[in-house]
C-alpha cells in the first residue's frame, strides 16, 4: 500500500493538483464564499483523475504484484492526503482568523461565511461528499469523469447554498460568529469529521468492489 | 526447460457480441507462442484474461502450476506484459517509471536494468513520449526483464513498428526464448512469427482452432494453384480460396494433396493459411 500511495505521488499525480493547494488561501478572503477554496482543492484531484486515465495508469497499476482492490485504496488515499493537507491549511489560515484577526471589521461585518470551527466542519462535508459521489462514481466504470464529477458539482453547488445560507436563519447567527458560539460551531465539526470518515469508508469499500468486477 | 510455465483451461467470455469458447492451450520454458487470429478474433480478450484484466465465464488459468487467482500477486511477480501502441505515462522520464516500479518486485535487479538500457540504448533522462513506438515496446520489456520475467505476455508487440525495429526486436525474442523465457506472442503478422515463433495458437471468432508447432500447421496443409474445372470431389474438400493476379490458389488438407494431381501443389505459408481460411469463413 506504502508503494502503491508513492506510486501515486511520483507517477500519477498532476502538478497542479498540489498547486491547487493554494486555494486554501482563499479563507482569508472576506466578502466570499470561501467554501470555494475546497472545490478547487477537489479540481486539482479531478485533474489527476483525469491524468490518470489519459496515462493509462489503472491498467498499469493493475498489472503490477498487487491486489486489485489496493488500487482502489491507494487512489482513495492519495485524495485524502490531498484533502487533508489542503483542510490542515484552512484550518491554519482559520486559527489566524479567530485570533489576530477576530476584530478586523472586514470580517466582523462580513455577509458570507466566516472562517471559524463550523467552516471546518462544511469543508470535511464537502471532501466527504467528493470522495462519495466523485470517487465512488469514478471507480464504478474507472474511466468515465465526466458524469461523477457534473454529479459532485450539483451536490456541491446545493450544499454550498445550504451553508451560506444557514447563519441567516433565525437562532442560527452564532454559526458565523468569530467570538463566540463555538458549542454549535464545534457540533458541525465533528459532525463534518464523522460524514468525512464515514462517507469516505462506505465509497471506498463500494468503490472496491465495483472495481473488481470491471473488465479493464 | 519442459517446465509447463502457462496453462488455459476452457476459457470462456460471452459479451453481446463476441464469445469466447472454450479457449485452451499451454506454453512451456523458454518457447516462443504466437498467437494468431484476425482483428476482433479474441487475442486481447484472451490475453487479458489470462493477466486477470477481464473476469471469464469459465474456465482455469494457472502460471507454473499455481492458479491465478488464489497466487495472483506471487505469479504476476514473474510475469511481464507489453502491448504495442499503449504507452504509459507520457511525462514521465524512463528513469522515474522504472524507479517506482523496482519497488513492486523483490526480484528486481538493477544490473540487469542497466544492461537493458544499454542494449537497446534506452536514455533514461528522455520522457516517454520522446519515444519511438519501438523503443516503448523496448522499455517495457526492459521493465519486465529487469525483474527477470519467466514469461512474456506480448500484445501486438510489433504493430506499427518498421521492418528494422521489427527484426530488432524477434531477435530479441530469440534469445530470451534461449534464455529459458516463455513468451506468447499476438500478432496478425504472420510473417514475425514464421522467424521466431516455436508454436501457434490459431483463434476464429472466439474459438481456438489450432495449438501445435508451427511447422505442423503448416505441414497439415497444402496450396493448390488451380489449373482448369474443379471435380465435384475437389469442390468438397476445398477449406479456402483466394484469387491472386497469377491465378487462383486453393487450401487444403495435406492427406488431400493426391486428389489434385498435375496442378502446382506448395505447402502455404502461415499468412496464406491463415488468410485462405479467414476468406473462406467471410459470409
Amino acid at each position: 500500500m506504502k508503494k502503491l500511495l508513492h506510486k501515486e505521488l511520483r507517477l500519477t499525480a498532476a502538478p497542479i493538483t498540489y498547486l491547487f493547494l493554494a486555494f486554501a488561501l482563499m479563507t482569508l478572503i472576506p466578502g466570499y464564499p470561501i467554501l470555494m477554496g475546497g472545490f478547487f482543492i477537489t479540481l486539482g484531484i479531478f485533474y489527476t483523475f483525469q491524468m490518470t486515465r489519459e496515462s493509462g495508469d489503472i491498467l498499469f497499476t493493475a498489472l503490477l504484484p498487487c491486489k486489485k482492490s489496493d488500487v482502489v485504496r491507494a487512489k482513495y488515499a492519495f485524495c485524502l492526503l490531498i484533502e487533508l493537507s489542503g483542510w490542515l491549511l484552512c484550518a491554519l489560515l482559520t486559527a489566524l482568523r479567530l485570533t489576530l484577526w477576530r476584530e478586523v471589521p472586514v470580517y466582523t461585518h462580513n455577509a458570507m461565511m466566516n472562517a471559524n470551527f463550523a467552516y471546518l466542519g462544511w469543508l470535511l462535508f464537502l471532501f466527504a461528499l467528493f470522495n462519495a459521489v466523485f470517487l465512488g462514481g469514478f471507480f464504478r466504470t474507472a474511466y468515465g469523469l465526466g458524469r461523477p464529477f457534473i454529479r459532485y458539482c450539483i451536490v456541491w453547488f446545493l450544499t454550498i447554498a445550504a451553508a451560506e445560507a444557514l447563519h441567516h436563519f433565525p437562532g442560527m447567527a452564532g454559526m458565523n460568529s468569530q467570538t463566540g458560539s463555538y458549542g454549535m460551531q464545534l457540533f458541525v465539526l465533528a459532525a463534518g469529521a464523522l460524514l468525512f470518515a464515514l462517507l469516505t469508508a462506505v465509497s471506498c469499500r463500494t468503490a472496491c468492489r465495483h472495481f473488481e468486477r470491471i473488465d479493464l | 526447460m519442459n517446465e509447463t510455465v502457462l496453462q488455459v483451461e476452457g476459457l470462456c467470455k460471452q459479451y453481446p457480441a463476441f464469445a469466447l469458447r472454450e479457449v485452451s492451450f499451454s506454453l512451456t520454458a523458454g518457447r516462443i507462442m504466437g498467437f494468431i487470429g484476425r482483428n476482433g478474433a479474441g487475442k486481447t480478450t484472451t490475453l487479458k484474461a489470462i493477466l486477470g484484466l477481464v473476469h471469464p465465464d469459465a474456465g482455469e488459468i494457472s502460471y507454473f502450476g499455481l492458479p491465478f487467482a488464489a497466487h495472483e500477486q506471487q505469479i504476476k511477480e514473474q510475469i511481464g506484459y507489453a502491448a504495442g501502441g499503449t504507452a504509459y505515462y507520457q511525462r514521465r522520464r524512463v528513469g522515474e517509471i522504472a524507479a517506482v516500479t523496482a519497488d513492486f518486485y523483490p526480484g528486481w535487479d538493477d544490473k540487469a536494468y542497466r544492461n537493458y538500457l544499454r542494449r537497446f540504448s534506452l536514455d533514461e533522462n528522455k520522457c516517454l513520449r520522446e519515444l519511438s513506438e519501438g523503443m516503448k515496446v523496448k522499455f517495457l520489456l526492459t521493465l519486465a526483464l529487469s525483474h527477470h520475467a519467466r514469461l512474456l505476455l506480448l500484445d501486438e508487440p510489433t504493430s506499427g513498428l518498421d521492418p528494422v525495429s521489427r527484426e530488432e526486436l524477434l531477435e530479441i525474442f530469440l534469445t530470451l526464448a534461449g534464455e529459458g523465457v516463455a513468451i506468447l506472442f499476438s500478432t496478425h503478422i504472420t510473417s514475425d512469427l514464421e522467424k521466431c515463433a516455436d508454436d501457434i495458437a490459431y483463434i476464429q471468432k472466439g474459438r481456438l482452432l489450432a495449438q501445435c508447432p508451427i511447422d505442423c500447421f503448416r505441414q497439415d496443409y497444402r496450396l493448390v494453384h488451380r489449373q482448369g474445372e474443379l471435380t465435384p470431389q475437389q469442390q468438397e474438400i476445398i477449406l479456402g480460396r483466394c484469387t491472386e493476379r497469377a491465378g487462383e490458389t486453393l487450401l487444403i488438407r495435406r492427406e488431400d494433396a493426391p486428389l489434385f494431381e498435375g496442378a502446382a501443389v506448395t505447402c502455404p505459408t502461415l499468412e496464406q493459411v491463415m488468410v485462405h481460411l479467414e476468406k473462406e469463413d467471410t459470409p
